[in-house]
């Protein structure tokens, strides 16, 4: 379409993002750099699981339209590595648990953005071609940033010394929940045959799901000290 | 390792990172300038011709096309391109998009041609020597239909904007839900093409009996002639005149391998190029074997010279002359025996004499025995059209079905058995009327013609794209040397300061419909998008009122602990 076309998604991509900076007050901390810091650590991630993808997965080779169920799984837990990066991100950070986890999700969140969304909407939305798709995908980097809050939030409960035993099982199948998230999304969309604004949607409810779940976890942890 | 990783990363980008900024973001940007952008549909659109003869252009002088598209229906015309169906077209409509200044004009023909309706197809066939009559501006396009391009077709005809009775909300949801599409060709602007060289091929069987033998010329042109060149196919006019004239060939070089009907008349055969073209093969073969050489059969003791033109369907046959044939003379013999045999074999046939003058005024000459006729070289056509203004011998529409193998066939018989009742001069010896003399191991082959006029119309063979290397050229030298001697190439190229004829090239394009959306879905999706946002700033703003029902709902948990 036009460069408007491409000013309205990367507006709709990116204003949230600025938006919860300012609102949650890590401008206030002078966060930048350490959200900074955190993108770094996402780009060493994401290469270290590329290489290992790239050196332990054979490429599939199955017939079109058939779903590699194992493969896939394989592959998504590779995602484990994320958990890593993010610890070593808030353990890196002195301060409070909100702070921590803000930076940490702040840093991922963006740099996935601006790795894996800006070049396609750049190249896309601005071509002749008109297509949902690139206003989908911004919608879809909203969502993954309330995602990497939740993600971080719970990693970081889940490497609490003083976490109590009642929350141990929770906090782990939220966490297994996190990093399955994809997975299972791709699962769905297969098993069920979603169209793209329905998958868009299933994907909204359940990370709005998860996040509320981690959310009370949270709240909960807090408050009982 | 991760702590020193980590450090590294600090410093470089602590250090260099407004650096990086300025060298790693415009590299990018260039890198991914050029849109590689992936169309809706993409499909290949054929041209209309363009070309310059005697210095007059004709047909559509441009080839590139980048607008939006729109049915014809559509108020707004202009600078816009126009899409319209074969079954709703009309001469009416084709003018009105081109009085309103369209961009382009893309008309869809259906993938068969041969199940149209017969008035339709009719009506376009007498359409296309009027658009191609005048030089259009803009470029005319034409595609053949599938479902893709049906579908553009359709979204097209219900996105035009309706006038009148829809609401505001109405218009709003429209230009959210309907699409636009962008054509654009992907080839450059037209240029003519320099040094096109059209070939003529002729072969020869010699007579028995002395010298200065008279000689017959057999003549038929095998290029066809189209709205669109890459669509021309020319079944009727002139594949089955090219596939009598290899019949004849066929025929009568087997009478001639004997010495007892080793008759004493040259035959001499030409295949000529540009037929359509105001005869241009044949004109350069006139000069080549008048002006120039010294000896050439051409330049003694000519009988007649038979041109074959349209001859694969009808219930009729018109021998068109430019001068009445006197008594005594060859011609004069040849339509006598021609009347015979139609008489006595075929008396459902109706055979008659046309007689037009030639008239030099014209841009055109109107049958290729004109030509012949200007060097005073008795000659004649022979075809089932009454007469040359017909729109069938111009016509993308004339694909084989249109030939009739049986009439092909019977009106071949006629032919060979009036030429052989010439040659051996069997009515002065009192043969009877109804004699056949191709029967039996001689008879005319269906097949044969058939084989011929099916290879003829698998490719379009329109005289743009059949150059010297062509297989369709190089096929029937082979097929002519199966049978005749000296066959020989001749080639035409137009004069470079004032050239006869200038062919122009882009004939055949990809063309690539984009699905786009009007501007001012833009403006509506910018207003909601902003509403969103304002939504998102009040809700991370309000985080706190979420957090504190939490924990009030939390609280009662955490006391019971």
């Amino acid at each position: 379409m036009t460069l408007f076309h491409f000013g309205n998604c990367f507006a709709l991509a990116y204003f949230p993002y600025f938006i919860t900076y300012k609102c949650s007050g890590l401008s206030e901390y002078n966060a930048f750099w350490r959200c900074v810091q955190a993108g770094a650590t996402y780009l060493f991630v994401q290469l270290c699981k590329m290489l290992f993808l790239a050196t332990f997965f054979p490429t599939w080779e199955g017939g079109a339209g058939v779903y590699d169920f194992v493969g896939e799984f394989m592959k998504a837990t590779v995602d484990l590595a994320d958990l890593l990066g993010l610890h070593l991100v808030m353990s890196r950070n002195a301060g409070k648990g909100e702070y921590k986890i803000m930076v940490a999700a702040m840093g991922w969140a963006t740099a996935e953005l601006v790795m894996s969304r800006c070049l396609p909407l750049w190249v896309g939305a601005r071509g002749i071609e008109f297509d949902w798709k690139y206003i989908q995908m911004s919608f879809d980097s909203n969502i993954s940033l309330v995602h990497y809050i939740a993600m971080a939030s719970v990693v970081w409960m889940f490497t609490r010394y003083d976490l109590p035993k009642s929350f141990r099982l929770p906090v782990t199948v939220l966490l297994g929940l996190c990093v399955y998230k994809a997975f299972l999304m791709e699962l769905f969309v297969h098993m069920f045959l979603l169209g793209s604004w329905t998958a868009l949607l299933v994907k909204a409810i359940l990370t709005g799901v998860v996040s509320l779940c981690s959310l009370f976890l949270f709240v909960t942890l807090v408050h009982s000290n | 390792m991760f702590e020193e990783a980590s450090e590294v990363f600090d410093n470089m980008f602590k250090t260099s990172f407004p650096l990086t900024f300025i060298v790693f973001i415009p590299a990018v940007l260039i890198l991914v300038s050029p849109l590689p952008a992936e169309a809706a549909h993409e499909f290949t659109v054929y041209r209309m011709q363009q070309y310059d003869l005697q210095g007059q252009p004709y047909g559509t002088r441009n080839a590139i096309l980048n607008t939006e598209a729109r049915s014809v229906e559509a108020e707004v015309l202009s600078r816009r391109c126009v899409i319209m169906r074969l079954v709703d077209f009309s001469y009416e409509k084709y003018q009105k998009a081109l009085r309103q200044s369209a961009g382009a004009v893309v008309i869809i023909l259906p993938k068969n041609m041969s199940t149209m309706p017969q008035d339709i197809v009719q009506q376009f066939m007498e359409l296309e020597p009027e658009m191609l009559a005048t030089e259009t501006i803009v470029p005319v396009y034409f595609a053949l239909e599938d479902d893709e391009l049906l579908s553009i077709y359709t979204q097209t005809l219900t996105s035009s904007p309706t006038q009148g009775s829809s609401t505001a909300a109405e218009v709003l949801l429209h230009t959210a839900t309907a699409n636009g599409f962008q054509m654009v060709t992907s080839g450059a602007q037209s240029k003519a093409i320099s040094d096109w060289a059209i070939t003529s091929l002729e072969g020869r069987l010699a007579g028995v009996g002395g010298e200065d033998l008279p000689t017959i010329v057999l003549v038929a042109h095998y290029d066809a002639f189209g709205v669109a060149p890459w669509l021309s196919y020319g079944a009727d006019s002139n594949g089955s005149g090219v596939s009598m004239l290899l019949e004849l060939a066929r025929l009568f070089s087997r009478l001639y391998t004997y010495k007892r009907t080793h008759a004493g008349y040259n035959l001499l055969f030409f295949v000529s190029g540009g037929g359509k073209f105001n005869y241009q093969g044949t004109k350069r073969w006139l000069e080549d074997n008048l002006d120039h050489t010294d000896s050439s059969l051409l330049q003694d003791n000519v009988a007649f010279v038979l041109c074959l033109d349209t001859l694969g369907n009808g219930d009729g046959l018109h021998l068109h002359v430019s001068k009445p044939p006197k008594e005594g003379t060859p011609q004069h013999a040849l339509l006598k025996e021609l009347e015979t045999v139609v008489a006595s074999q075929y008396p459902e046939l109706k055979f008659s004499m046309v007689h037009k003058k030639i008239n030099l005024a014209d841009d055109t000459l109107a049958w290729e025995h004109e030509r012949f006729g200007i060097r005073r070289l008795p000659a004649f056509t022979l075809s089932h059209l009454p007469s040359h203004r017909l729109a069938q011998r111009s016509s993308i529409m004339d694909v084989r079905p249109h030939v009739d193998l049986r009439k092909l066939s019977r009106n071949t018989k006629v032919v060979a058995e009036a030429l052989a009742r010439v040659i051996y001069n069997l009515t002065e010896k009192g043969a009877p009327e109804d004699l056949q003399i191709f029967t039996e191991q001689m008879q005319v082959q269906e097949e044969q013609l058939s084989s011929v006029v099916d290879w003829l119309t698998a490719q379009p063979r329109a005289a743009q794209l059949l150059d010297k290397d062509s297989s369709v050229v190089s096929t029937l030298e082979h097929q002519l040397g199966r049978y005749l001697k000296d066959v020989k190439r001749h080639y035409v190229k137009a004069d470079k300061r004032d050239p006869e004829f200038v062919f122009y090239d882009q004939l055949k394009q990809t063309m690539n419909a984009y699905r786009v959306k009007p501007a001012i879905f833009d403006l509506l999706l910018a207003v909601c998008i902003a509403a969103y946002l304002g939504v998102m700033y009040l809700a991370i703003q309000n985080f706190g009122l979420l957090y504190g029902v939490i924990r009030k709902v939390t609280q009662p948990k955490t006391k019971t602990h």
